[in-house]
């Protein structure tokens, strides 16, 4: 187990205490867009044997988070946040595309889109918001993830990197969810294995809000294997 | 897609990078279909980029071309530009004579961009042979195609870190790589690399795993039907590497990551023959130029 010995604290992100209680929410395992079902390639790694311990699901989610999080979706949901404070329909329309286009398995395609309904279904329901943006938000089809979480933290007038660092975190938090429950590894593992990675999150967020345009990547090879071959894989508990 | 090389010239194309004035390139190519022959109704080119004459092997219906890169390959500061469209009901199918190269960079980098404009019932055919990315190369690949309601478009690329012959390593320089598709202006598919040659991915279990050899076969033509993806995911490859499929609403993908350039192409070909029929209405027929 590697534990950084250095923490790199970040940035300070101010947050007015109302929309730390939204983006908590936002955060929440609870959320009810079906996150826990999706393991991302995981399961595949798992029982291919890349994965079978603390150390390589370390590893594994480590290299995920930095090949595909922070090079493909921390900055595509950075600038669906930019577009939906300027509720430029224009570039949200650009960028849900762009995200969708890059999902590259069957899976994760799917994925994105069952989460981004179900997202977008609940921020319907959900008393504070703007009416202008909400007829946006019903006119995107289909809609991605990100691109319906980025509505949300604009609505909740959360801070951007605020939202950078609860997405991350969920993704992680459920990275590591996955893990305990098919590898398996115990509690206390878990929670070791995902409070070194998340040490790892200032830096990486810092590293996704300085990608450019053309610098944005989803070429993590392995990671796709892993995702269309779990498509067939005989034993699994998850949709991803 | 793979850059271009005129492989009878052997010494050329694997002389060592030398110095010389960057060469800017451009290659227009216009594919019409006229009474059920496809014709290459418009050419035109700048520079060292240049098109064989037209081969009908398989009938009138479709248009075999050959591209040609006289050079060898793309050193520090060339551009390549290569445009290809093709009129509504036009098939043309491109490929080279052989393994486009990019050499090493001599502090500038070098530039290939492929543009593919595909009108409705037409399809374009983008079959290059591989593409070797020399140590120390500072190379930038963009194609992107544009595909109308009911345009077809299927291409590969088979790409090689380091020349493996000699048992060179991908240890420096830099690799950006994207393709973009379009379906009536809106993007239906995405894949973007930006490799560099220190960086961990080359070696990661998420990345590229230790392989030099990584290719990806693309099929714009709609969703495709269960049964053949089946079929699909039944082929493997010659040797030990890993090889997937996966189909997507508007995509189908298939992939290749391992040691060997010529397997890659092998396990694409064997993809090509059970998809063709589908999307081309004919059974796939492999272009003479592979064998040489």
């Amino acid at each position: 187990m590697q534990m950084p010995c250095i923490h790199n604290y970040g940035r300070t992100i101010m947050i007015d205490s109302l929309a730390l209680a939204r983006l908590l929410q936002l955060a929440s395992p609870m959320l009810p867009v079906g996150g826990y079902s999706y393991s991302q390639g995981l399961e595949w790694a798992i029982e291919e044997g890349t994965v079978h311990n603390a150390a390589s699901a370390e590893q594994w989610i480590g290299d995920v988070l930095e090949y595909s999080l922070a090079s493909f979706e921390l900055p595509l949901l950075s600038r669906l946040c930019h577009a939906w404070q300027l509720q430029d329909q224009q570039q949200i329309n650009h960028w849900n595309d762009f995200f969708c286009a890059g999902r590259e398995t069957a899976e994760s395609h799917a994925e994105t889109l069952q989460m981004g309904y179900s997202l977008r279904r609940l921020l319907e329901s959900l008393a504070e918001n703007d009416g202008v943006q909400l007829q946006l938000l019903q006119k995107i089809s289909p809609i991605s993830f990100p691109t319906a979480y980025a509505y949300a933290v604009t609505s909740w007038r959360i801070p951007t990197d605020a939202a950078l660092q609860a997405y991350a975190w969920s993704w992680l938090e459920n990275q590591i969810s996955a893990a305990i429950k098919t590898i398996p590894l115990g509690q206390t593992d878990g929670q070791r294995t995902l409070f070194a990675l998340a040490g790892r999150l200032p830096q990486l967020i810092e590293d996704s809000c300085r990608v450019a345009d053309d610098e944005i990547s989803n070429f993590a090879p392995g990671l796709t294997f892993a995702g269309c071959r779990h498509e067939t894989q005989y034993s699994r508990l998850f949709r991803s | 897609m793979g850059n271009t090389v005129m492989a009878h010239n052997h010494a050329m194309a694997t002389a060592m990078p030398y110095q010389r004035t960057p060469w800017h390139a451009e290659l227009h190519l216009g594919f019409s279909e006229r009474d059920g022959r496809t014709i290459l109704s418009h050419r035109d080119h700048r520079g060292p980029l240049a098109i064989q004459k037209m081969l009908y092997p398989e009938g009138d219906g479709v248009c075999h071309a050959i591209i040609l890169h006289p050079p060898g390959g793309l050193a520090g500061g060339d551009k390549l530009e290569i445009n290809i469209t093709a009129a509504a009901k036009a098939h043309a199918l491109l490929t080279t004579p052989g393994a486009g190269k990019w050499y090493k960079a001599n502090g500038a980098s070098a530039s290939q961009r492929v543009v593919i404009d595909v009108a409705d019932n037409a399809l374009i055919e983008w079959l290059p042979q591989e593409t070797i990315v020399y140590d120390a190369a500072e190379a930038e690949w963009r194609g992107e195609v544009q595909l109308a309601a009911t345009a077809r478009y299927a291409g590969w690329e088979i790409i090689c870190l380091g020349r493996q012959a000699c048992g060179e390593q991908f240890r420096q320089g830099q690799l950006r790589q994207s393709l973009k598709i379009y379906r009536d202006n809106r993007i239906i598919w995405g894949e973007h690399a930006n490799l560099k040659g220190s960086d961990r991915l080359l070696n990661s279990a998420a990345g590229l795993r230790g392989q030099p050899v990584f290719a990806t076969f693309v099929v714009a033509a709609g969703l495709l039907p269960p049964a053949l993806l089946e079929q699909c995911r039944a082929v493997t490859a010659d040797d030990d590497g890993l090889t997937c499929v996966t189909a997507l609403p508007e995509i189908f993908v298939g992939r290749y990551l391992g040691r060997s350039t010529q397997s890659a192409r092998h396990y694409f070909e064997k993809i090509w023959a059970l998809l063709r029929p589908w999307y081309a209405g004919m059974a796939a027929q492999r272009p003479r130029i592979w064998n040489t």
